[in-house]
């Protein structure tokens, strides 16, 4: 059980990566537009 | 920067009139010398432009009088409802770019109608570490309760606790700041907002968490994260449905050509439309628009008059007649003696009564207005439950459940009622065909008991089309009109083509205006005359050989969704601006008992406000210009989304499809919605009731919050997504 107090942290720690990922993503307008991308390929 | 800006103008009181902090001055927008501004007589500029990130009513306030402020601006408005700027100012004094870095300096983002809007990305952040977070928090909370079951040694449990605290501290001290701000702003105006009792939940959570942690007590950190992510949530949906309103914002200018070739002598010169002056002669020759009003002063053409009356048949107009800027000119040459130009137009005069109309003042929700009296009976109840335990000598009761009553009266369900199942309301209805720009116009209908309809392009189809041929007078007129741009060419060739009937060739083709098209097909000679009213009549040497019928067809479903109307207990009215005959028959194809004909745009809206004034509430439906005026008077607005973009722009809701069922299922949306909403209240107040009283009696700990508080929420979420279910039901 020991384990936990390392293990909890590295869980922590990735999880963060991806939440800083996510961040990044929306910062770089990942998310400005959900409606159109799906319809964009059937105007062409 | 912006403060100093405010200083200057002498515009303190913006601080006791603002709601919310103003967001971050954003980057300007470059090259605003490039944009293109009207030129008045008296040498002003105007343009409108759209501010992002108006967020309330003392924004706007601020905006003008800054903007007002300013040397050399003569007058600037700016709406609310639509986060418009109208700007007119004396170039010789201040530029554009001057304005809009003064708009920019306070936080706005100003952009030209059109542009692209960006969607709060700050708020899709907040969301998405809430969320990340709350779903940690939540498998180290269950650690925890379980904990109580088998016992959980004590440094495990500390561990968790302060993991917990390591992931709520950004969700309740930067997340949840919109609520902090909204509340905080709301105390400065004396107004009690939605957003107090959230933030005073989210501060009492996480204060108390804090303490916990630090001396080994149970915390609340689950109900905290989970709260903020949900309640981000909800305001993002309702951001969506706001942005979109903002989007339909036309340009009428389109619709006037930019040049006009001007007579000089016996020669032409290309000119500025805006160059033009009262009895200038312009040419106009097929496929061209006007670009003044005026009267025919030389020739004979067809013009399509669509974008004024809604009418789909085009009119022959010979000398004297009257050109009006904007229609167009599908057939013939003609001289008009410019009568009318720029803002006196026909069209310019439509266009600016569109625009100020599209200028709506936006509504209070109900979240809203019960928000004061929600604040202040929780806080009494927290009060009265610590007293009470104090009373009774418990000290550490009386603050345990004082926490417990604030936390678990936090109005999460009341203030996720409105959006979620205004969202599943709009998604059902744009889903048939029916787009609305806000709930509010959707929740409308439920009171509308009266439904206009504009004739053409609304119950009809909207373009000319052949109603009555056989298949051999068809193909010889298809033969002969195939390269014609004439309306009725094109509705001939048309449905030859839907017949599946092959085009014959056509030799020595003459077209002559007004009068038909003549030319040999299979070796003999034939002419394709006018014949009376929606008729032309096909000749060879022996005399007629046939007919073709045309006209503006009844839309194959309308009867039907005129029939589900009425059975609503809808008074359903027809209105055209043409004669009664071809009224009454559309009419009746349609299922219409009650047509007013002859009626002139001014005319639609009188009716509106005259069903109003009789304590009517009116939806009117329509596609052309001259509707815009009727559309921006009723209570409910519906535009055909494709007819003219200018009767979009005042529109409360648009219709995608070329069929007004959707119109029927947008009722159905309404009321399925309303009816959502006023459950979903109704069982949060309920879940506010029991739970404030149970928390004040000392039953709620952390664990029975973590189910009660995401219990209440799911609840307003199925309570919306009844919606969809209902109408597939066809209960509504």
């Amino acid at each position: 059980m020991n384990s936990i107090f390392f293990l909890l942290p590295i869980a922590l720690i990735l999880g963060g990566i991806f939440a800083a990922l996510f961040v990044k993503a929306a910062r770089d307008g990942q998310f400005d537009d959900l409606d159109d991308p799906p319809e964009r390929m059937l105007h062409d | 920067m912006a403060a100093a800006i405010i200083r200057d103008a002498g515009l303190e009181r913006y601080y006791e009139y603002r709601e919310e902090y103003a967001p971050r001055p954003g980057p300007l927008r470059p090259g605003w010398d490039a944009v293109p501004v009207t030129v008045c007589d008296d040498g002003c500029a105007e343009v409108r432009l759209v501010l992002d990130g108006l967020r309330c009513a003392s924004c706007v306030w601020l905006t003008e009088h800054i903007l007002q402020a300013t040397p050399g601006v003569e007058e600037a408005t700016v709406s609310y409802a639509t986060g418009r700027a109208s700007l007119r100012w004396d170039p010789e004094t201040v530029d554009l770019g001057t304005l809009a870095g003064k708009v920019a300096a306070l936080g706005y983002r100003p952009r030209l109608l059109g542009e692209e809007s960006k969607p709060d990305q700050g708020l899709v952040i907040r969301l998405g570490v809430a969320t990340f977070a709350a779903l940690n928090i939540m498998m180290m909370s269950a650690a925890l309760y379980l904990g109580w079951v088998s016992a959980m040694e004590e440094r495990y449990a500390a561990l968790f606790r302060w993991a917990s605290l390591l992931l709520a501290t950004p969700v309740a001290l930067w997340c949840a700041e919109p609520f902090f701000s909204g509340a905080i702003q709301g105390l400065r105006n004396r107004v009690l907002h939605m957003d107090l009792p959230i933030a005073l939940a989210v501060a009492v959570l996480y204060v108390h968490g804090l303490v916990s942690t630090l001396v080994g007590a149970d915390t609340y950190f689950d109900s905290l994260s989970m709260l903020v992510a949900l309640l981000l949530a909800g305001r993002m949906l309702e951001g969506r449905g706001r942005r979109r309103a903002a989007e339909a914002a036309v340009s009428l200018a389109a619709a006037l050509p930019p040049t006009a070739r001007r007579r000089v002598g016996d020669s032409v010169e290309v000119v500025p439309a805006e160059d033009l002056v009262q009895g200038d002669l312009i040419d106009v020759g097929a496929g061209e628009e006007f670009a003044a009003d005026g009267v025919v002063a030389d020739g004979e053409a067809t013009v399509r008059l669509a974008l004024i009356t809604g009418e789909a048949e085009p009119v022959v107009i010979a000398v004297g007649d009257e050109a009006v800027s904007g229609t167009v000119l599908v057939d013939g040459a003609l001289t008009v003696r410019v009568e009318r130009v720029g803002e006196e137009t026909t069209i310019q005069r439509m266009a600016a009564d569109l625009r100020a109309a599209a200028d709506r003042p936006v509504r209070l929700s109900m979240a809203d207005r019960i928000a004061p009296w929600f604040t202040a009976v929780t806080l009494v109840a927290a009060t009265l439950t610590a007293t009470g335990w104090l009373l009774a000598g418990e000290s550490g009761t009386a603050l345990r459940s004082c926490v417990a009553v604030l936390v678990v009266a936090c109005p999460c369900a009341l203030a996720l009622s409105k959006p979620l199942a205004a969202a599943a309301g709009l998604g059902a209805a744009a889903r048939r065909g029916l787009m609305f720009r806000s709930a509010d116009g959707l929740l409308d209908l439920v009171d509308v008991d009266t439904v206009g309809l504009d004739k053409t392009g609304t119950v009809t189809e909207g373009d000319l089309m052949v109603v009555g041929a056989d298949d051999s007078t068809l193909r010889i007129a298809a033969g002969l009109e195939r390269f014609s741009m004439h309306p009725i060419a094109r509705a001939i060739v048309g449905e030859a083509v839907e017949r599946g009937i092959p085009l014959p060739r056509a030799e020595g083709v003459r077209e002559t205006i007004g009068r038909g098209i003549a030319g040999r097909v299979d070796g003999a000679d034939w002419e394709l005359l006018a014949g009376g009213p929606g008729e032309v009549v096909l000749r060879n040497r022996e005399g007629e050989a046939g007919r073709i019928r045309l006209g503006d067809a009844v839309r194959s479903d309308s009867s039907e969704a005129v029939a589900q109307l009425a059975a609503r207990g809808l008074d359903v009215v027809l209105l055209t601006g043409d004669h009664k005959d071809v009224a009454g028959r559309i009419a009746a194809e349609a299922g219409v008992t009650n047509v007013w004909a002859d009626v002139d745009p001014a005319g639609k809206a009188s009716w509106v406000r005259a069903r109003q004034e009789s304590g009517g509430q009116v939806l009117f439906a329509g596609d052309g210009l001259n509707d815009g005026p009727a559309l921006a008077a009723a209570d409910v607005g519906v535009a055909m989304g494709t007819g003219a973009a200018s009767s979009v722009l005042v529109a409360d809701g648009v219709i995608s499809t070329r069929s007004l069922k959707p119109l029927v299922s947008g009722f159905q949306a309404a009321s399925a919605c309303q009816r959502a909403i006023r459950w979903n209240q109704r069982r949060s107040i309920a879940y506010n009731i029991v739970a404030v009283s149970a928390a004040a009696v000392g039953l709620v700990n952390p664990l029975v919050a973590a189910i009660l508080m995401p219990a209440s929420s799911a609840m307003v979420v199925w309570g919306s997504s009844r919606i969809e279910a209902s109408m597939n039901g066809g209960r509504a």
